[in-house]
């Protein structure tokens, strides 16, 4: 049995407020849209909850942004720049999840502080935390305040515009969110990914996998 | 008591003995001689060198030539009065005719009055007549009964005796009299002159001023008709003097018309008239004039719809009323043709406000200009209107309306403020940015019909989702324009239903919602030439269109105006979020056996199952 050290505190408390964040922000972003169809909470309320956890998870970005530039650390994230190791890598770890997982082969990566994800996380990571997220945030900032915002609104080609990219990328992170909690129990036992992201340490049994 | 007795002492001055004509000359003091009976004056030698003359012309010639034209002038009087003047005729028909009260029944059962009033006839010119020169069919042996058919048959046949003695020549000398014996419906003399009490005209209208001339026939019941409708020509001299154009005599206003001129002019409506008159008005008020010229208005008129108000039906003609009485609720003069909306006003919290005495509470002219009359947008409020009195109110709202600029931008003042149960719209307007103008209704309906692309809207249908996209296409080939939203009401009539603020609209969910009831009626709002709004029906569902993204793109509300095609991608994105794991934890269930399997056989051959 081994004990990796995965996840630093900030990394962990990061990810919870991000957790707690995005719970709060799809289920008061729909109230918002669908104020025909669902009835959880006023309007204003879910507006104003939207909006205190949009900044929340503006000022988190930053926290996260901060640890991973200044720690360095910000490299997990990025894939083999050498093309060929990266297609290798992400063909023998897509082949693990659409083959060798069914039939008991071990999965071609091991995560290690050094080397959190494997290169079909990294591009999916890459794109979210460098990509979206941003995008996200900058929409719903220009939503914010239209008025104040109005000409970097019509600069990015009107309202209607800036709330489709907003809602867009809301729709791929609640898709992505039922992959991530899934691929997240593909750990033997089923929690210890889960335990990993409170604790810190993965124990990653010696013959398990 | 300027004349001294003898015995009295006195002081220094030149006396008169007026019994001897005796000078004395006093120095000191001196006593007067003789008794009572002496009459003495002091006057200064040169006060009787201009005294004694000037008492002497009194005397011999002012007094006696005074008397005599004194006398001269009641003489005629004197002599008309004792009666003795009048004919032994005239005598003899007024020994019943005096009788108040007396009238003569024609045929047609009209009455006319017979009573004559002897001081009347007796100062009037024609005195030296006697009765039968003009009741020529009445003697005193033959007095028929009414042998008239009506009393106006009897008053043209009495004018036909004026006639006998009044020649056409002098009587056409007069240009009013002119124009009345032309016409087939001319009155009788006796209306303008009278009958028994007729006075020497010019002696009569040398004393009047203008004003006074006109009236003399215009205060009487004058009429004339324009195809077949009646104008009246009477003027109330009562409201004439009491009107604030009361110093200013007929003619100021009526240019053309003077003592000698009356033209005949002529119109083919009696509205004309009014329309035509009005130009009077622009000779003082010139400034009102330019202003009214800016006016919806002014803009009707020039269209030629000839219902459209001119100074006249707002201000009066002949009455024109002070300034301030436009401004009060009995006075305001839209009501005379807006009366359906002024009624919805005065329920408003505005109208109550005005009839509990709040003199700064807005009539029709505070938001609608008094002169510069605007029209009003159905899609818009005169927000700066609103603001103009209600200074504080964008910091009011932003206490609890988010984005107060934005909604104040889009949203009418009007769409919350009036009661729940009136019915709001969504208006799309397309503005061609270098101008700032809306779109010309002309335009939009040339290219609904007659469009390159595919739009087939024609009047009575609706403008489909697809047809918007065209539209602002081709709009914006040839101006760059942008198309917005706003929310206003329905009818801009109920704009006029402004409710206290307790009733206004504080609840996010009445617009923001997919279900809100101004989604239901959505229409393009563009421009009439005279400024007006006309408004096109669109189709409910351009506003969630894929189509509307573009031209749409300023027009957004919060859970109202998302894209339809957007909830089908993102159902297809969550359940293939949700199925990805499905179907995965399915395969992985299905394949554990043959995993275990291998397990073991690995296990057995003592592996690690590596």
């Amino acid at each position: 049995m081994k004990r990796i050290y995965l996840h630093a505190m900030p990394v962990r408390i990061w990810h919870w407020i991000n957790a707690v964040s995005f719970f709060a922000l799809i289920v008061t972003g729909a109230q918002i849209r669908y104020r025909d169809a669902l009835s959880l909470m006023t309007f204003r309320t879910a507006v104003d909850v939207h909006n205190w956890f949009g900044f929340l998870l503006l000022g988190n970005f930053a926290l996260w942004a901060v640890y991973y530039l200044l720690s360095g650390k910000l490299k997990v994230y990025l894939p083999d720049p050498n093309l060929k190791n990266f297609v290798l890598g992400a063909w023998k770890q897509a082949k693990y999840y659409g083959y060798g997982i069914f039939v008991g082969d071990p999965n071609p990566h091991h995560a290690s502080p050094d080397s959190k994800f494997n290169p079909m996380q990294q591009v999916a990571y890459f794109n979210i935390m460098l990509l979206f997220m941003p995008l996200q945030i900058v929409t719903g900032i220009l939503m914010w305040d239209i008025k104040r915002f109005a000409p970097v609104i019509s600069f990015a080609g009107g309202i209607k515009t800036v709330d489709t990219v907003h809602v867009f990328l809301t729709l791929f992170f609640t898709a992505f969110l039922f992959v991530h909690v899934y691929l997240a129990s593909l750990g033997h036992p089923w929690t210890q990914h889960l335990k990993a992201m409170f604790t810190g340490y993965e124990d990653e049994p010696e013959s398990a996998h | 008591m300027f004349t001294l007795f003898g015995g009295r002492t006195v002081g220094k001055g030149t006396y008169w003995n007026l019994n001897s004509g005796e000078r004395i000359d006093v120095d000191g003091t001196v006593t007067l001689k003789g008794s009572r009976a002496d009459r003495y004056v002091k006057i200064p030698v040169a006060g009787l060198c201009i005294a004694g003359p000037l008492a002497g012309l009194l005397f011999t010639v002012v007094i006696p030539f005074l008397f005599l034209f004194v006398m001269l002038a009641l003489l005629p009087r004197t002599v008309h009065a004792s009666g003795a003047s009048l004919g032994d005729e005239a005598q003899v028909c007024l020994g019943c005719h005096a009788t108040p009260g007396m009238t003569m029944t024609f045929t047609d059962k009209s009455t006319v009055s017979v009573h004559v009033d002897g001081s009347h006839f007796k100062n009037s010119v024609h005195r030296d007549l006697s009765c039968t020169n003009c009741h020529s069919d009445v003697s005193l042996d033959n007095h028929p009964a009414a042998k008239y058919a009506s009393k106006q048959q009897f008053l043209l046949h009495l004018a036909s005796a004026c006639r006998t003695c009044h020649a056409d020549e002098q009587v056409l000398a007069n240009p009013l009299h002119q124009r009345a014996i032309t016409r087939a419906n001319a009155p009788p003399c006796s209306e303008c002159h009278g009958s028994h009490a007729i006075r020497k005209v010019p002696t009569k209208q040398a004393k009047q001023n203008t004003t006074q001339y006109c009236l003399t026939c215009h205060k009487q019941q004058l009429s004339t008709t324009i195809n077949g409708h009646t104008l009246s020509l009477t003027i109330d001299e009562g409201r004439l003097r009491g009107s604030v154009h009361k110093d200013h005599t007929c003619t100021d206003c009526h240019i053309t018309f003077s003592r000698d001129e009356h033209p005949d002019r002529r119109f083919s409506s009696v509205r004309e008239v009014s329309i035509a008159g009005s130009e009077a008005c622009r000779r003082c008020h010139i400034d009102k004039a330019d202003q009214h010229k800016g006016s919806i208005h002014f803009s009707l008129l020039a269209q030629g719809d000839q219902r459209a108000p001119v100074c006249s039906d707002c201000h009066g003609s002949h009455a024109v009323g002070k300034k301030g009485l436009a401004d009060t609720l009995a006075g305001v003069p839209c009501k005379n043709c807006h009366q359906e909306i002024f009624s919805l006003y005065e329920g408003s919290v505005h109208g109550k406000a005005r009839k509990d005495g709040k003199g700064t509470a807005p009539l029709c002219s505070n938001c609608h200009f008094a002169h510069d009359v605007k029209p009003t947008m159905a899609s818009r409020s005169p927000k700066d209107m609103c603001l103009g009195c209600h200074a504080g109110i964008a910091s009011a709202h932003k206490a609890w309306l988010p984005n107060t600029e934005a909604h104040f931008d889009a949203v009418a003042c009007t769409a919350c403020h009036v009661p729940e149960g009136i019915q709001r719209s969504v208006y799309l307007r397309v503005t061609d940015d270098s101008t700032g103008l809306m779109a010309s209704d002309t335009v939009v309906r040339n290219l609904l019909r007659t469009g390159r692309t595919a739009i087939n809207a024609v009047q009575g249908k609706h403008i489909d989702a697809d047809e918007v996209w065209s539209l602002y296409k081709q709009l914006n080939s040839e101006h760059a324009v942008h198309m917005s939203g706003t929310v206003g009401l329905t009818s801009r009539r109920q704009a006029h239903q402004l409710a206290p603020k307790t009733v206004a609209v504080r609840t996010c969910e009445w617009c923001h919602s997919a279900n809100a009831a101004f989604f239901q009626s959505v229409s393009m709002a563009t421009a009439k030439p005279d400024g007006r709004e006309s408004h096109i029906e669109v189709d409910k569902s351009a506003i969630g269109s894929l189509y509307a993204m573009i031209p749409l793109n300023q027009f957004y509300v919060l859970g109202g105006t998302r894209i339809a095609a957007m909830d089908y991608l993102g159902a297809a994105m969550i359940l293939g979020g949700i199925a990805v794991p499905f179907a995965h934890g399915t395969l992985r269930l299905l394949t554990a056996r043959y995993r275990r399997e291998r397990k073991q056989q690995a296990a057995r051959r003592g592996g690690t199952g590596r």
